[in-house]
């Protein structure tokens, strides 16, 4: 076995067991990481007896994931639909409002201002008035969670249109390319970066606005349950609801940035 | 504002046409609005719960201004703690992570990965550790305001030209020197963007914070108001937020500006957001 | 100028450098390279682009490690940067939030060295490169050429005795690098330093250098070391001068030559004249 490595003590086989080393390290360091947390919280709770009920160890929680499992997909299943709604209202009428925007002067003056100081308010605390008005089932926290994630797709969406190449456009103009044209070979791709980062950030508050829409309206969905179990100080539910929360936010997220690798490999790789 | 400069592109020439552009058709616009808003309320009868009249909004704010300033005062102290704690927090975490190789290789990865996950779904453990009080909202507000500062100011702090580096090793000048006088003023815009953020987590942070605990300020407010079918009180207290929310904001613009204005014209980031 | 009457400032002893050495993408930038620089000489070096040259600038200004060889600077071997050595880029590299005037005191402050003691040199040496009345403008305020020039008295303001500039003026346009050209003849009338100065211009070589050292392709060589007859001071008049064009007209041709050795047989010689275009 020892014959496959390089000779050990000779400097050329320490730089190369060094090399290798270096090149997986930013892998494998936060890997480790993880694992010592883990195990540091294990040994804290345990040792320094820590209730459960503030800091339950995480074999607790898996032992909770793992009973739980069915329960907690069924609760996900409704807050990932929801989401999912969500995103695709946001973003189908904030790419229209931000190509209105683009292309009508008088439009983009009047409404661009209004959008940005939207984007700075405290939104979440209308949440309470889309219960009002549409009660305590699932169209309030659609509805909420769109109109929370709808801002940031308009204001990336037309800074990309806007950020075009003048000199391409003008070239368009110059072979006498027809607006619409103009828009799908040239502004759309050259927005795509754009876009995609609004829709990063829309999808995040997609969620961010489903569960804010749970805890004050739901009798369902992972913010219901992390509402409820923390209110019963079942607070193993809490980190197991938490963590199936989190799987399914970073799955929504990989969702985006794969359909943004697509869709930019379709585009030619930019 | 920058962003829409970029935007409505030229003809910076007509200085008055641009003010009637740039402020009064947005300010024109909003102000029809909540007119029509006035207008429809009236002429459809739509019943106050769902939708009052802009009128009876003043109406709560101006019967009511001494309760709804004693609510405002914990929302307002709340954030701005939060603001500076999560500000401190994030630009200290920054510097540990980008000052060692070590830490930044096995600490920013989960940083990036907490980005994604909707941090405000732990508002009700904060609560079980923490129970019902201030407290819960300033932490769980930090929490969340903290993620965007850090990675923002550790963006800025790797961001100086590599020859400005080179530069400073052939003076033979020491890291900390370096830092002192290159990375860290290479980074403020950066920190700035970041602080942005920052502001309007805080807010997203303290008023969920709010509405869960259920013990006082807007947020209290605006849920107890909600169950209480007086929706006129719910916009009147959201009418209060956006103004902490945007007075927060406009003071960090305002330092922004000025330390923008202090780098100089090539700063690097530029943008409302 | 009797070169070997003087002490060595600089002296490279078969210097090569290896980048990520012992990988499957090893480079060997610069090898066994050997020159020896008496104080106070201004030596140019030619190459072709991406042939080793600011590696080896690096090298002598301590900034990068060498791979193998010996490398001595005024007697002492190179172990890490020196406050005797000044180094400029191709970049001004000024820091925008600081007047042209801080941005020349920057290394005093880094040194550590009294800035009062400083101040007045330092407008000395604005007005000396002709930009009096712009020592409070920050660099966004001033043109690429002007930065360089603050670049330069960044450069000056420590004394440094050994100057090593990385195509300084390559960034400029024709008529800036002129005006540089002559200012940088100008200012060494007056400080005698040892330079290592790389540029891509063979008419800049011939004009500012003593000595014009012709580097090969990757990994880099010396295939040529030419002494500029021309006595100091010297003016931009020079450039009509038929010795001057005809001492530039030889050295392209050792260029070209460069190329060829390390490409192996002489193909047309039009793709050798594109390539030393690109
Ligand atoms: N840090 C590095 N790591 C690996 N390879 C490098 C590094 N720096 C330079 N090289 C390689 O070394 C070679 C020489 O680079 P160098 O920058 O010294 O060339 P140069 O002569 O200055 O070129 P130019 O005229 O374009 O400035 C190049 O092939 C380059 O790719
Ligand atoms: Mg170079």
């Amino acid at each position: 076995m020892s014959l496959e490595l390089p000779a050990a003590g000779s400097p050329r086989g320490v730089l190369a067991i060094g090399r290798s080393v270096r090149r997986v390290r930013p892998i494998i360091l936060p890997i480790v990481t993880l694992t010592a947390v883990l195990l540091l919280w294990q040994l804290a709770a345990v040792r320094l007896h820590i209730p459960s009920v503030l800091l339950p160890t995480p074999s607790d929680i898996a032992q909770e994931m793992w009973h739980a499992l069915p329960l907690l997909v069924d609760q996900a299943v409704p807050t990932a639909l929801d989401t999912l709604l969500a995103f695709a209202a946001a973003a189908v009428l904030g790419i229209g409002l931000a190509i209105v925007i683009t292309y009508s002067r008088p439009l983009r003056d009047t409404l661009y201002p209004n959008l940005v100081f939207f984007q700075l308010v405290p939104k979440v605390a209308l949440a309470p008035l889309f219960v009002i008005w549409l009660g305590y089932g699932s169209p309030a926290r659609v509805a909420f969670a769109a109109f929370i994630s709808f801002f940031p797709v308009v204001i990336s969406a037309a800074l990309g249109f806007a950020g075009t190449d003048p000199a391409v456009l003008r070239l368009c103009r110059s072979l006498t390319a027809s607006e619409w044209r103009s828009f799908l070979l040239v502004r759309f791709p050259f927005a795509l970066p754009a876009i995609f980062s609004g829709f990063k950030v829309a999808m995040t508050m997609a969620v961010v606005g489903v569960i804010i829409g749970e805890f004050i309206s739901s009798q369902a969905g992972l913010g219901h349950y992390i509402l409820r179990a923390g209110s019963r100080l079942e607070t193993a539910d809490v980190f197991a609801a938490l963590v199936a929360l989190s799987v399914l936010g970073v799955a929504l997220y990989g969702a985006v940035a794969l359909a943004e690798l697509g869709v930019r490999r379709a585009y030619g790789r930019r | 504002m920058a962003l829409l400069d970029a935007i409505s592109g030229a003809d910076a020439a007509v200085p008055n046409g641009r003010i009637l552009r740039l402020v009064l058709l947005p300010l024109g616009f909003a102000a029809v609005m909540i007119a029509l808003w006035q207008i429809l309320c009236q002429t459809l009868q739509v019943r106050p719960i769902l939708l009052p009249p802009p009128s009876a909004v003043w109406t709560v704010l101006r019967d009511n201004y001494a309760i709804l300033l004693d609510q405002t005062l914990p929302t307002l102290s709340e954030s701005i703690l939060g603001f500076v704690v999560a500000s401190v927090l994030g630009v200290a975490i920054a510097v540990a992570l980008t000052s060692s190789r070590w830490l930044r290789e096995a600490l920013y990865p989960g940083i990036v990965m907490f980005q994604l996950i909707p941090k405000i779904a732990l508002a009700p453990l904060f609560i079980v550790w923490l129970g019902v009080g201030e407290t819960t909202s300033v932490v769980v507000a930090v929490f969340i305001a903290f993620f965007p500062i850090v990675v923002s100011t550790a963006t800025g702090l790797v961001s100086a030209k590599p020859e400005v580096l080179q530069l400073c090793k052939s003076l033979t000048a020491s890291e900390w020197q370096i830092f002192r006088m290159v990375r860290f003023p290479y980074a403020l815009p950066y920190i700035f963007a970041g602080m942005k953020v920052g502001v309007t987590m805080v807010m997203i942070g303290v008023v969920v914070g709010e509405f869960i605990t259920a013990q006082n300020g807007l947020g209290y407010i605006i849920m107890f108001a909600a169950g209480a079918g007086e929706t006129a009180t719910v916009l009147a207290a959201i009418v209060l937020l956006c103004v902490i929310g945007l007075g927060l904001y406009g003071v960090i613009g305002l330092a922004e500006l000025l330390v923008l204005r202090w780098f100089g014209g090539e700063a690097p980031i530029s943008g409302v957001i | 100028m009797s070169t070997d009457k003087l002490a060595p400032s600089i002296e490279v002893n078969g210097v090569s450098k290896v980048y990520r050495a012992g990988t499957a993408a090893a480079v060997e930038a610069v090898s066994t390279v050997s020159f020896t620089v008496p104080q106070g000489q201004f030596v140019a070096i030619l190459g072709p682009s991406g042939c080793g040259k600011s590696t080896l600038l690096m090298m002598v200004g301590g900034l990068e490690a060498v791979s193998s060889g010996r490398l001595i600077v005024d007697g002492k071997p190179m172990t890490g940067p020196r406050t005797s050595i000044g180094v400029m880029f191709q970049d001004p590299t000024l820091l925008p939030w600081k007047s042209a005037l801080d941005n020349v005191l920057f290394p005093v402050r880094v040194l550590k060295r009294s800035i009062a003691d400083h101040r007045a040199a330092a407008n000395n040496l604005l007005q000396q490169v002709g930009l009096d009345g712009f020592e409070h403008k920050r660099p966004h305020e001033l043109s690429g050429g002007m930065r360089q020039r603050v670049a330069i008295c960044r450069t000056l303001i420590y004394d440094p005795d050994v100057l090593l500039m990385d195509e300084p003026f390559s960034a400029l346009d024709a008529i800036s690098r002129d005006e540089m050209n002559e200012l940088l003849l100008d200012l060494w009338q007056q400080f005698t330093k040892t330079a290592l100065f790389v540029t891509h211009s063979i008419r800049e070589a011939v004009l500012l250098a003593d000595r014009v050292l012709v580097m090969t392709r990757r990994p880099a060589t010396i295939v040529e070391d030419l002494t500029v007859p021309f006595a100091r001071p010297r003016s931009m008049a020079l450039g009509e001068n038929r010795e001057f064009n005809e001492i530039c007209r030889h050295l392209r041709e050792r260029i070209e030559d460069g190329h060829g050795r390390s490409r192996a047989p002489r193909a047309g010689t039009t793709t050798r004249r594109h390539e030393a275009a690109r």
